[in-house]
């Protein structure tokens, strides 16, 4: 009993923190190239960074690491160097087909932290 | 050699010295002491519970989730390893049975679990459910779900063996028991009799009625196996969950944990205690079969044809939805493929080897060869993800501490993973060419037994070639680009 109010009020706990890490006032956009991005190409991850009144962000520290799907694998690391105002670039190699989960670690110029997470879908094998 | 042998064979191979793990200084005497199953089983408890509780509330991507990386990379991989160096070790630490035990401090079933159940069709039909549930809705992808399959398993064990009398769910019911059973038939040890003399002047039988209060024979001071597996009549490993009762009933000391020849139970064909005589069973030899080609489909679902497949049957089918497709593709490896393929080489062991068996009762004998590939191929695939994996565990924990405010096991490393994929490969060989040599060796001795000295060449050939047909997909499969997709942080 004490198990199913433990799940039963966490549940709605973590329902509720979901809905608060919606609110931002930070956007990102992003492209990837190639697509889709293949095993053994680097690929590159744009983003533009923006606040809500659509001025660009600059001077964030962005920091980007690549999940797959699957618990257990290795995941992969890139910095991204801002390349133009508000517009942040990253080298990523994926090292292995599937779905990916990107988690970018954004740190403000006033020292706030945020974390958006991008998903990739179907990163082609190396056919070559 | 026999040629007409649907009458069960001479039972056990001689005897040689053996190990006996109960025997070696500080671990015998550890798993010997009467508590020594709790014991075991209050640390998976407790991390059960920590997996659920990070599976419902902690991070929805798998690799940071605690129930997720903890349940389809190291469990699944320790497990195997395990059950391929010693026994079925898991089921002796069961964090199921725990709660289950507590509550029947208080609740005392009464019920016999139904005899029109007491076959493995229901627990094979949930082990094929719980395969197509892993493909279906992207366990491996989603901490959710299966923070609720560790629940559903919890509560599943409560709900059966608080309503049905002896180890019921453990038997007939638990997929992952299932699991075990067949593949400890391919373990190096086996809970047995040391000396079948004492046995033979027993008069109490403990190892099966339980130790009785001499002065109150209804009291049981220590049960027997709740298995129905008598000691001086088990043969080999199959229904046993290590759970050493019979160690503890026995007043003699007369049952250890020895060694044996892997697989050596599945070239004899005795009548054994608790199981039956496995020629006679079809559900078992079944569940062999679902065992080794659903290994094959398990590992089938995590490379880049089968996203070919998928999206061909869905132009086929008309359909955008996923389980029909599926379905299709588990009802061809799963039933059609296995018929075909064992039906032609059973009618072949009758016409061309001469074997006088009838259709199905070839199919049931010699579909006990294919466990040892399966094994191996499971071994392959689980191996793989738990050494690629084998560190990620750390920062995991690390991650789940800090979230609680408890840094102490500092920032998490996630560039922590596990050995390289390059290394791997070849120990992903070694396990399928383990597993094809089992087969080879246990088709060999079952068509000696079966069929006369000219043709059991016949007939071995014939096996032996399913054996090397499903053991060049499982390299085929092994050497294929990993593609895992699935519906992140579901």
């Amino acid at each position: 009993m004490f198990l199913l109010v433990a799940l039963s009020v966490g549940t709605m706990l973590a329902g509720c923190r979901k809905g608060a890490e919606a609110q931002t006032d930070i956007l990102i956009a992003h492209e990837i190239t190639p697509q889709p991005p293949v095993v053994g190409v680097t690929a590159t991850v744009s983003l533009k960074v923006t606040d809500k009144a659509g001025r660009n962000v600059t001077g964030a520290k962005v920091k980007i690491e690549g999940n797959m799907s699957h618990a257990g694998m290795a995941p992969v690391f890139a910095e991204a160097g801002e390349v133009a105002p508000g517009r942040y670039q990253a080298h990523i190699a994926f090292s292995m087909s599937g779905d990916w989960v990107l988690l970018v670690d954004l740190t403000l110029p006033d020292g706030r932290k945020l974390q958006r997470q991008l998903e990739v879908k179907g990163v082609r094998p190396d056919d070559g | 050699m026999l040629d007409q042998s649907s009458e069960p064979t001479s039972p056990t191979p001689p005897v040689v010295p053996t190990f006996d793990l109960l025997r070696v200084p500080v671990l015998g005497r550890l798993l010997r002491w009467r508590h020594a199953r709790t014991a075991l089983q209050i640390p998976l408890l407790l991390l059960s519970a920590l997996m659920v509780l990070h599976g419902l509330f902690g991070p929805t991507l798998a690799p940071k989730n605690l129930a997720t990386t903890l349940t389809w990379v190291h469990f699944r991989g320790a497990l195997v390893l395990l059950l391929l160096v010693a026994g079925n070790f898991f089921c002796l630490a069961c964090p199921f049975m725990l709660p289950r035990a507590i509550a029947r401090r208080f609740i005392k079933p009464k019920r016999n679990w139904p005899r029109w159940l007491r076959r493995k069709w229901l627990s094979l039909g949930l082990f094929v459910l719980v395969l197509f549930a892993y493909e279906l809705f992207d366990l491996w992808a989603s901490p959710w779900w299966t923070a609720w399959l560790i629940v559903a398993y919890f509560a599943g064990a409560l709900a059966v063996d608080s309503l049905f009398k002896h180890a019921s769910f453990c038997k007939f019911v638990c997929p992952i028991g299932q699991f075990n059973f067949v593949a400890s038939t391919l373990s190096p040890l086996e809970v047995k009799v040391r000396d079948m003399d004492v046995c033979t002047g027993c008069r109490t039988k403990d190892c099966i009625r339980g130790r009785r209060d001499p002065a109150e024979q209804l009291v049981v001071l220590q049960r027997g196996c709740e298995l129905a597996l008598f000691q001086p009549r088990k043969v080999g490993n199959m229904d046993c969950t290590f759970c050493l009762d019979c160690v503890q009933a026995c007043p003699h000391d007369n049952v250890g944990i020895l060694s044996r020849t892997p697989a050596s139970e599945l070239t004899v064909d005795p009548l054994r205690s608790g199981v039956g005589i496995f020629s006679h069973r079809k559900d078992l030899a079944a569940l062999v079969l679902v065992f080794t080609f659903g290994a094959l489909l398990n590992a089938f679902g995590m490379v880049s044809p089968v996203y070919a497949l998928q999206s061909w049957l869905a132009r086929l089918l008309g359909t955008g939805y996923e389980a029909p497709r599926l379905g299709l593709i588990f009802v061809v490896f799963l039933v059609a493929e296995p018929v075909l393929l064992l039906g032609l080489a059973g009618w072949l062991t009758r016409t061309w080897g001469g074997s006088r068996r009838g259709l199905l009762p070839t199919i049931t004998r010699y579909a006990y060869a294919l466990a040892p590939l399966g094994f191996g191929i499971w071994l392959a695939h689980y191996g793989f993800h738990f050494l690629t994996g084998l560190y990620t565990f750390i920062p995991v924990m690390q991650s789940a501490a800090a979230s609680t405010g408890w840094a102490f096991l500092g920032e998490p490393q996630w560039q922590l993973s596990g050995l390289p994929k390059a290394a791997i490969y070849p120990v992903e060989l070694g396990f399928l060419g383990l597993g094809l040599l089992g087969s080879l060796l246990v088709s060999y001795r079952l068509a000696e037994e079966d069929t006369t000295t000219t043709r059991s060449k016949r007939v071995f050939a014939l096996w032996a070639g399913l054996c090397v047909l499903l053991w060049v997909a499982a390299l085929w499969l092994m050497s294929q680009p990993m593609e895992m997709r699935g519906t992140i942080g579901g």
